[in-house]
Formats: structure tokens, C-alpha cells, sequence
């Protein structure tokens, strides 16, 4: 595998979750794109890490994984929370910050 | 020296400040006693004054008693201090004195009112404010008491709140005196500025040798502090409050508005002569200006109704004989004359006080009639207070007034112009006010009112002034040799028999006159008013001096208000105003529009954000 391999994968990922954050009105949905944008960083860094035989790469791959896991329990119950009080999932519907 | 002093203002202002704060407590008779026991204080202090000068126990020319240093700033230092010489003496004896028996007169003619002990209250404020304006030993405390009786008497002239008229007037003298106060605090930065002091002694011994006769300073000090003057005592043109202020209870038009604070610009010429002195014009201008309103006011006294207004603009005409003899270099005449006309114009307010109180608050002259059998004893008191007025020979005006006269044509700058018209305002001072004495006394009487006498505390005090009207004319030599210590020269007595016998005419001319018209019968009166229309209509209206104020100042200022309101505040200002709020809001209502509340327009603009960076700093 050379190095353009590697970008284009995680561009390529990086991509179908922005796509997906963008698109899709299920914040549950939305999540798992945001899940998939992360994950192509780390897809990247731990590619590079193992070009430049550094393990540096794949720490920060690690600490970003737990930091996304942290997130992840916020972000659940957060909308976990909306369901409850709104009985409806639809970003679209959640503006009420509205200017 | 003369600390003692201090409690002629101490007394009034400690009746003033226990009356305001304990007197709705307390009953009418403790609230009078205390009112008058304050007043009688001062008195009592001020003959003691008066007596250790007579027996040359003190300096003859008086001295200063200090407090203690209360401002100093740089070169500019103001002590407390109180300045008791026999011209303030004298004049402490016309208000306290005359102020002792008002208050007594007070208690009688206030009796029933719900606000007694207020009343009395002011009183007191007045005659410490009046004190202080005399024993100020330099020019700022001279202007605090002078802006202090102003402040007395719009309280006073608006007692009765209640009615429109009266808080009108006292609006109207309280600017009017403003306007004086103004032109004394301009007076004084001048006087400071080029003398470096505000003490009278310092000043006049420093202007002696700094101002050479008619010197550009000189003349502007003069002339503001005649602004001050003329404001005070109602002269022209600063006269109009005086008449309006005959809404006040009749014991504050007998006190404030006659004998005592009126005399205040008489007061402030005599105490500043050496500064008049060096300022000849001025002297000239005062003169003009008082023999002027001294014919101005008699004339418009000939044809009022309202018998309080009539004496009002009686005190205007005297004022302005008064300011004559100031104006002449004749300041002992001018003291004597302030203090017989305090008596007997205080005996007269008070006469006609009584005739209100016993008429029910009745005031035209054409509702009275044939009091003369109803109330004895006030007949008899107005008589001699009209005869004085008039200077019916051996009355105490006589002498004053006699010698005014004869010396507006023998003084050095007497001529006989002012000598005509001083004699021309003699005559229609026996005609006014003999006109209402024959309105109020002679006759029958015209309404149905059963006239009463008044109550003994109210005839007392009447008695008294009646007493002092027909004597007081033979202290003229006492009071000359008093006064000469301050003024440095006598009055003088030019021997002109046949000016003498026509001085001495005018006012009988006047009697005569009024004789002529009010006795015997109406029809004369009538065919007089019908050939003199225009004349009288112009005297009744007041010269339209009222009329003229009010079109050239007033009206004018209203509106240039109104027109500054509608184009400069609505147009200018508010606009203005809200256009910064309505640009404000319409910016952010704008700035708004971003927050649309959609999380994947957020995101997308986050992404083109980033990702517009990137591009920058990859490819440039």
C-alpha cells in the first residue's frame, strides 16, 4: 500500500460522513457520520504512523477513540433526552434557536 | 466687639427651625409667642446695640465681630463675621422693630388660619434673611441674604397655595428677583476680580484709590448692583412683581412688601455710597430712575380698586423718593424717609388688613363704605397713616418727604426737573390714597357685610405705628447725627420759603383734589373718566407694561420653545435617537438570519469554512 492509497481511502471516508452528517435527519444517523469522519483521521494516522515507523500516530489514534467514546455517551443522552420530551427525531424540527 | 450681635440672627432663625419642626404640635398660642418672643429678642439685642453706640461706649463707627474663617482658597478668604455699624443698627431697628409688632399684628389677623404656625415659621425665616442681608460684613453674605428674602417672600406672597393667583404672583417676584440676584452676583466676580476682596471696609477703601470717577469698572459694578437694587425694591423696570404680590396675607405685604424688604436697594446704595460716589452717572441714572417710578406708580395708584394694590403701588412711588435722594447724594433724607415710610406704610397695610379682616376678606374699594362708624379705631389709624403719606404737615412723612423735595432742586445735581416731578408725585400721593379713604370710610356703606372692628392684639400694634407715623418726623436730627458716623455727611436744610410752602401744598393739593371728586357726589368722577378715557384706561391697565413683558419676553420665549420642541427635539434630537435604535435592530435582525437553527446548515458552512481555509494555505 503507498501513501496515496492511504489518503485517498480516509478522503474517501472522511467524505461519505460528511456527506452523511449533511444529509441525513436521524441524529442518531448523523452520529455514526461524525463516528466515520473520526475514524478516517485515525485510519490516516495510523497509516502514516506505520510509513514512518513512529508509534506516535497511533497513540493519538487511540486517545482519539476514547475522547469519541466520552462524546458519544454525551451526545446519546443528549438526544436520548429529546426523544423523550419531543417524540420526534427530525433535526430539521429542533430549531427553536432560531434567530 | 458686638458678638452679642450674633443673636439677632441667631433668635428668628432658631423660632424658624423650632416652628417648622415642632409647630403642627403645637397650639396657636405658644406657636404666636414663640414667632413673636423671637423677633422681640432681636429687638431687645438690637437697642442694646443701639444704646452703646449712643453712649459712646463703642466706636462710633461700628465694627466687625468675627466667628471665625470659614473658606479660604488661595488669595480669596471669607470670614463669618457680621458687620455693626449705625447704618445696619438702624436698619435692624425698622425690621425688627416693625417686624416685632407684624408678628403681634399676625396673631390676630391669622387666627383662624389652619396653617398658623407655618405662618409664623416664614415670618421668622424672613427676619433672620433680612437681618443677615444687613449685617453682611462683605458682599457674599450680603447676596445669600438677599437671595434668602427673596426666597421668604415667594413662601410668603404663595402662603395660600391653594390659590392659583397667589402661587402665580410669588413665581412672578421670585424670578423678578432673580433677575437682581444675577446682576449682584456680577457685580460681585467684578468687584473680586479687580479688588481682590468681597469686604465691604476693604472694598470701599480699596476702590477709593484703584477707580478714578467714572471709570468703566466703576460704572459696570454700579450698574449691576442697581440690577439688584431695582429688582428688590420694584422700580422700574423690574417693577411688576410688586403689585401681584398683594396676593400674600396683608401682615407680609405690611412687612416684606412695605417697610422692610423693598428697602433693601435703598439699603444696598447707602451702604455702597463710596462706590456710587466715584460713579456720578450712575447716581444721575438712579435718580431719574426713582422720580420716574415715583410719578409712574402714583399714577397707576389713582385708579386701582384694590385697596391693597393701591398702597402697593403707593410703596413703588415712595421707594422711587427714596432712590431719588440716594440718587442725589442725600442717603441720611433716604434712611429717614425708608423709616417714617416704614411706619406709617406698615400702619396703613395693617389699617387695611383690618378693614379686609373685618370686611371678610373683602378687598375693592367700591364693596366699602362708611367705615368710618363700623371701625372707629382703624378709621382713625388710616386717617393718620394717609395723612403721613400724603405729608400733611407735622406727620412724620411731612418732614421726610419736605426734605426730599426741597433738595432734589438744592442738591449739587438737583435740578428742576427732578424738583417738578418729585412735586408732580407729591400730588398724587394725597390724592390716591385720600380717594380710598373717602371709598373705604366716608359715605354709606355699599354692601350688605356688617363691618366689624377688629380684635385689641390687632388695634394694638395700629395704635403703636399711628403713634410712631405722627412723632417719628422729629427724630430727623437724631437720625442725622446717628448716621453721619457711616455716611460722613449731614443732611442738608436749604433755606427756600417759597419751595418749602410749595412742597408743603402738594400734598394738600392732593387731599384737596381727592376731596374734589370722591365727596361730593359722583357725577364729576364720571365726566372726568369720560374725557380722560384713554389716559385712565392705560393707568388701569398698568401702563400695559404687564401686556408688554409678556409679547416681548414671554410669548417669544414660549415660542421659540414650542418651535425648538416640534422641529430641533421632535425632528432633530428624537429622530436621531431612533434612528440609531431602528439601524441597530435592522442590522441585527441581518445578522439574525444566520441563525437559522438547521445543525446540517451549521455543518455545511463549518465544512466550507474549513475546508476554504485549507485551500488557502495550500495553494497560496
Amino acid at each position: 500500500m503507498g501513501h496515496q492509497f492511504v489518503l485517498l481511502i480516509s478522503a474517501t471516508i472522511f467524505c461519505v460522513g460528511a456527506a452523511g452528517f449533511l444529509i441525513r435527519k436521524n441524529p442518531l444517523i448523523m452520529f455514526m457520520s461524525v463516528e466515520l469522519m473520526l475514524n478516517s483521521v485515525n485510519f490516516l494516522l495510523i497509516g502514516f504512523s506505520s510509513f514512518q515507523k513512529s508509534m506516535d500516530g497511533q497513540i493519538f489514534a487511540l486517545m482519539i477513540m476514547t475522547v469519541a467514546a466520552a462524546e458519544v455517551v454525551v451526545g446519546l443522552a443528549i438526544i436520548l433526552t429529546i426523544f423523550r420530551t419531543r417524540h420526534d427525531m427530525d433535526v430539521d424540527h429542533i430549531n427553536t434557536l432560531k434567530g | 466687639m458686638f458678638s452679642y450681635c450674633w443673636f439677632i440672627l441667631i433668635s428668628p432663625l432658631a423660632g424658624f427651625v423650632l416652628l417648622s419642626w415642632f409647630g403642627n404640635g403645637m397650639s396657636r398660642q405658644r406657636a404666636g409667642f414663640l414667632g413673636c418672643a423671637s423677633v422681640g429678642i432681636s429687638f431687645l439685642i438690637t437697642l442694646i446695640a443701639l444704646t452703646s453706640f449712643l453712649l459712646g461706649g463703642e466706636n462710633e463707627k461700628g465694627g466687625i465681630s468675627t466667628l471665625y474663617n470659614w473658606v479660604t482658597a488661595g488669595s480669596f478668604s471669607l470670614n463669618m463675621s457680621i458687620l455693626v455699624d449705625p447704618l445696619s443698627v438702624f436698619m435692624l431697628l425698622i425690621i425688627t422693630g416693625v417686624g416685632f409688632v407684624i408678628h403681634v399684628y399676625s396673631i390676630g389677623y391669622m387666627e383662624k388660619d389652619p396653617e398658623f404656625s407655618r405662618f409664623f415659621s416664614y415670618l421668622n425665616f424672613f427676619i433672620f434673611s433680612m437681618s443677615l442681608l444687613v449685617l453682611a460684613a462683605d458682599f457674599f453674605f450680603l447676596i445669600v441674604g438677599w437671595a434668602l428674602v427673596g426666597l421668604a417672600s415667594y413662601l410668603l406672597i404663595g402662603f395660600w397655595k391653594e390659590k392659583t393667583s397667589a402661587v402665580l404672583a410669588a413665581r412672578k417676584a421670585f424670578v423678578m428677583n432673580v433677575i437682581g440676584d444675577v446682576g449682584m452676583v456680577i457685580a460681585a466676580f467684578i468687584i473680586f476680580d479687580h479688588l481682590g476682596t468681597l469686604s465691604f471696609l476693604e472694598v470701599f477703601a480699596a476702590a477709593k484709590t484703584t477707580f478714578r470717577p467714572n471709570d468703566d469698572t466703576i460704572l459696570l459694578i454700579t450698574v449691576f448692583l442697581l440690577v439688584g437694587a431695582f429688582a428688590k425694591s420694584a422700580q422700574i423696570p423690574l417693577h411688576t412683581w410688586l403689585a401681584d404680590a398683594m396676593e400674600g396675607p396683608t401682615p407680609v405685604s405690611a412687612l416684606i412688601h412695605a417697610a422692610t424688604m423693598v428697602t433693601a436697594g435703598v439699603y444696598l446704595i447707602a451702604r455702597c455710597h463710596v462706590l456710587y460716589e466715584l460713579a456720578p452717572f450712575t447716581m444721575y441714572l438712579i435718580a431719574t430712575v426713582g422720580v420716574v417710578t415715583a410719578i409712574f406708580a402714583g399714577s397707576m395708584a389713582m385708579v386701582q380698586y384694590d385697596i391693597k394694590r393701591v398702597i402697593a403701588y403707593s410703596t413703588m412711588s415712595q421707594l422711587g423718593f427714596m432712590f431719588l435722594a440716594v440718587g442725589l447724594g442725600m442717603y441720611s433724607i433716604a434712611m429717614f424717609h425708608l423709616m417714617t415710610h416704614a411706619f406709617f406704610k406698615a400702619l396703613l397695610f395693617l389699617s387695611a388688613g383690618s378693614v379686609i379682616h373685618g370686611l371678610n376678606e373683602e378687598q375693592d374699594i367700591r364693596k366699602m363704605g362708611g367705615l368710618r362708624h363700623s371701625m372707629p379705631i382703624t378709621h382713625i389709624t388710616f386717617l393718620i397713616g394717609s395723612l403721613a403719606l400724603a405729608g400733611f404737615p407735622l406727620t412724620s412723612g411731612f418732614f421726610s418727604k419736605e426734605a426730599i423735595l426741597i433738595n432734589s432742586y438744592h442738591a449739587d445735581m438737583g435740578n428742576i426737573v427732578f424738583w417738578a416731578m418729585a412735586i408732580l408725585g407729591a400730588i398724587m400721593t394725597g390724592f390716591y390714597i385720600f380717594r380710598v379713604y373717602f371709598y373705604a370710610f366716608s359715605g354709606q356703606p355699599r354692601t350688605d357685610v356688617t363691618a366689624h372692628e377688629s380684635p385689641l392684639i390687632m388695634i394694638a400694634p395700629l395704635g403703636l405705628l399711628a403713634f410712631l407715623s405722627l412723632t417719628a418726623g422729629f427724630g430727623g436730627g437724631m437720625i442725622d447725627d446717628f448716621l453721619v458716623n457711616y455716611f460722613g455727611t449731614h443732611m442738608s436744610h436749604p433755606d427756600d420759603v417759597l419751595l418749602e410752602t410749595i412742597g408743603l401744598s402738594a400734598g394738600l393739593i392732593g387731599i384737596v383734589g381727592a376731596v374734589g371728586f370722591y365727596m361730593t357726589g359722583k357725577d364729576r368722577l364720571e365726566f372726568a373718566k369720560q374725557i380722560l378715557a384713554p389716559l385712565y384706561d392705560l393707568l388701569f391697565n398698568k401702563y400695559y407694561i404687564d401686556e408688554i413683558y409678556d409679547f416681548l419676553i414671554v410669548k417669544p420665549t414660549r415660542a421659540t420653545g414650542a418651535f425648538l420642541e416640534k422641529r430641533a427635539e421632535r425632528l432633530g434630537i428624537d429622530f436621531a435617537v431612533d434612528q440609531v435604535g431602528s439601524q441597530v435592530r435592522e442590522v441585527s435582525r441581518l445578522i439574525s438570519l444566520w441563525q437559522s437553527g438547521s445543525v446540517r446548515l451549521y455543518a455545511f458552512n463549518m465544512i466550507v469554512g474549513v475546508v476554504t481555509i485549507l485551500m488557502f494555505v495550500v495553494f497560496l
